[in-house]
């Protein structure tokens, strides 16, 4: 694989943004939606809400930008109270099903998330929730976090790839505990009930490997996984141990083989995307293969492209 | 109507001046296992409240004498259960604990209690077998088996575990709503009952649907489905109350209900047949609330254990029903 990086390609700041994280596109006729999760100050914490930009279909222009939320936060003491990040767009019929990783805060952790369902039935203008629980969460061996759901349709199933909390651990000199998770599978007739396949999917790398933001792509017959990786603790600030991309391909959607030497992305010599490179979103447009993905502190300053060069 | 002769108070953790920290006070969430030679409550204690006053609630038991429930023989000395790990469903507690043998096996399903930020806990099911004859459980893994879902999007809690036929059937209560106080002082939970069948006590098919039609209001919350099937009829006693003011509130707080079906899963309510309620002397350990029944038969007469004022905190009691359970 090799990417030619296009540079950042939206700059949240010029447009009032504090963090651009995770931009997913979704392709219209007329114009590529990209959603991304913005964030707010709330006393010491963030909080984000659901964002949008419409880009023209060269990706040059910026036509619109969505005007306040996409979709509310969740009610008092539900899985996504406490924001939503990621948001992950996928067509289906005549709608779009937006699948929400939702933040709820805890006492002796940090957060606990889950994955719910939004259908939007105006063109992914404004979605209303299926309910006010989860599809996805936690369950006898994957016991919390569950997040990150990444939702494609592939004849006769659904499937979607997200991760899975293992470990809330204490390192040394760590102030709180840090979180260990890994990227798991499950498939659905409806999009709605899911069959978790239960097991992790992506072999470990690192010790004490966080996997997150897993995106699956079909080219050149075979599906190809994108998604980001790093060591569980000390990864904020030392930008050895912060993340990186990681790719995995399969030929049968159930067995995975880890390939990172073939990501062809990677962090920056210098610039925006220098310390850190995370949450890949790989999409087709126009006969061609984009990723956009995020740099620099989880995505503070915006969002950039990278195109496939075969 | 039912006949139920009340015979007060039976077991209450405060009476041993000895007793370890973690068994401070409350008997609450109990259930009756019956043994050849004696009768076992596991029952659910509070340790002593932290300086936020948050506690932490365990399973251990008490071993009761058949031939004279007032006759205590044995308490256990540790918790049955341990607590979850860091992050986990059960990490603050473990609270109730319903048990059904299944050949030499003892299912425990309990309510696993985490706490949140914005509302005070959250809670999911989890499931532990017991190989040692019910002194010690382990759990299946560190997640619950049942929880969260669409319409049940919080506080999942309160099972009861049985099994008709090859048929296993979990009565329990999700959470609908958090209600913020008048007083912006917090919030109370409302929750209703429910119940999931199951081909193996692990994987859970939820029906998403309340049992019973609301007496108090769409707020009403109503807890512990306590079900037993006797004389053709499968006979069910729960506790239901007010969503709010209901701690120091007399009138707003637990009464026992009864419900009876035919089926297990279609159920009519009927209140006014249970035949128990708070009693009418201020000055009675139940003259507040009456809640949180366990009905069992035993010796061919029919008991139930219940908790009175503060939801257990001085122990629960004991009634035995005059006459048959139609």
């Amino acid at each position: 694989m090799k990417w030619k990086k296009l540079g950042m390609l939206f700059d949240g700041n010029k447009y009032g943004f504090y963090y651009t994280k995770s931009p997913q596109a979704i392709v219209f006729d007329e114009y590529v939606r990209i959603y991304f999760s913005t964030c707010q100050k709330d006393n010491n914490k963030l909080i984000s809400d659901v964002a949008y930009v419409d880009y023209s279909r060269d990706l040059k222009k910026v036509l619109r930008i969505s005007n306040g939320q996409v979709i509310e936060r969740g009610a008092l003491g539900c899985y996504d109270e406490h924001g939503i990040f990621p948001f992950s767009p996928m067509r289906f019929e005549d709608k779009i099903y937006g699948y929400i990783s939702g933040w709820t805060r805890r006492t002796s952790v940090s957060v606990d998330t889950g994955i719910g369902l939004a259908l939007s039935n105006d063109g992914g203008n404004t979605f209303t929730r299926l309910g006010n629980g989860p599809v996805l969460t936690a369950s006898l061996q994957e016991p919390f976090l569950i997040i990150d759901g990444y939702v494609k349709k592939i004849m006769t199933d659904f499937h979607i790839w997200y991760i899975y909390g293992v470990e809330w651990q204490l390192f040394n000199g760590g102030a709180e505990p840090d979180r260990v998770y890994k990227i798991g599978h499950a498939t659905s007739k409806d999009g709605i009930n899911w069959i978790k396949e239960g097991k992790q999917i992506i072999e470990d790398k690192l010790e004490n490997e966080a996997q997150a933001l897993p995106c699956v792509i079909e080219f050149d017959n075979r599906y190809h996984m994108f998604f980001c990786y790093r060591y569980a603790n000390d990864f904020k600030n030392n930008h050895n141990r912060s993340y990186r991309i990681g790719y995995a391909y399969s030929d049968d959607l159930l067995n995975w083989v880890r390939d990172d030497d073939n990501a062809g992305i990677t962090v920056s010599k210098d610039g925006w995307d220098s310390e850190m490179i995370c949450y890949p979103n790989v999409f087709e447009l126009d006969n061609s293969i984009y990723m956009l993905y995020n740099g620099n502190c989880f995505g503070k300053d915006g969002f950039g492209l990278a195109k496939l060069e075969r | 109507m039912l006949k139920w002769i009340k015979k007060g108070i039976i077991f209450n953790p405060e009476q041993d001046p000895n007793r370890p920290a973690w068994r401070w006070n409350y008997a609450q969430g109990q259930n009756v296992l019956i043994y050849d030679d004696f009768i076992r409550v596991y029952f659910c204690s509070r340790e002593i409240p932290n300086e936020k006053g948050q506690t932490v609630s365990r399973v251990s038991y008490v071993d009761l004498d058949k031939n004279n429930l007032m006759n205590r023989l044995k308490i256990s000395d540790n918790a049955v259960l341990e607590l979850g790990k860091t992050g986990t469903f059960d990490e603050f507690g473990t609270y109730p604990f319903s048990v059904m043998r299944v050949g030499s096996l003892i299912y425990g399903y309990f309510g696993g209690v985490t706490r949140c930020e914005s509302v005070p806990f959250n809670a999911s099911i989890g499931c532990a077998i017991s190989k040692d004859n019910g002194e010690t459980f382990q759990k299946l893994g560190p997640g619950p088996v049942l929880t969260h879902s669409l319409d049940e999007p919080f506080v999942v809690c309160s099972p009861k575990i049985r099994k008709f036929g090859d048929q296993w059937v979990l009565y329990y209560s999700a959470g609908i709503k958090w209600v913020k106080n008048n007083d912006n002082s917090g919030a109370e939970i409302c929750y209703k009952l429910k119940m999931a069948l199951s081909e193996d006590g692990v994987n859970w098919t939820k029906l998403n649907k309340n049992l019973l039609p609301d007496k108090l209001g769409e707020l009403e919350s109503q807890a512990c489905g306590d079900v037993i099937y006797k004389n053709g009829k499968y006979h069910m006693f729960y506790c239901y109350r007010q969503n709010t003011d209901f701690r120091h509130n007399k009138d707003n707080s637990y009464r026992i209900g009864y419900a009876y079906s035919f089926d297990f899963k279609e159920w009519i309510r009927n209140d006014d047949y249970v035949g128990i309620t708070v009693s009418s002397d201020d000055h009675d350990w139940d003259s507040e609330m009456v809640a949180y029944p366990n009905v069992f038969e035993m010796n061919n007469k029919i008991y139930m254990l219940y908790l009175g004022n503060e939801v257990g905190k001085h122990g629960f009691g004991l009634a035995e029903l005059e006459g048959e359970l139609l």
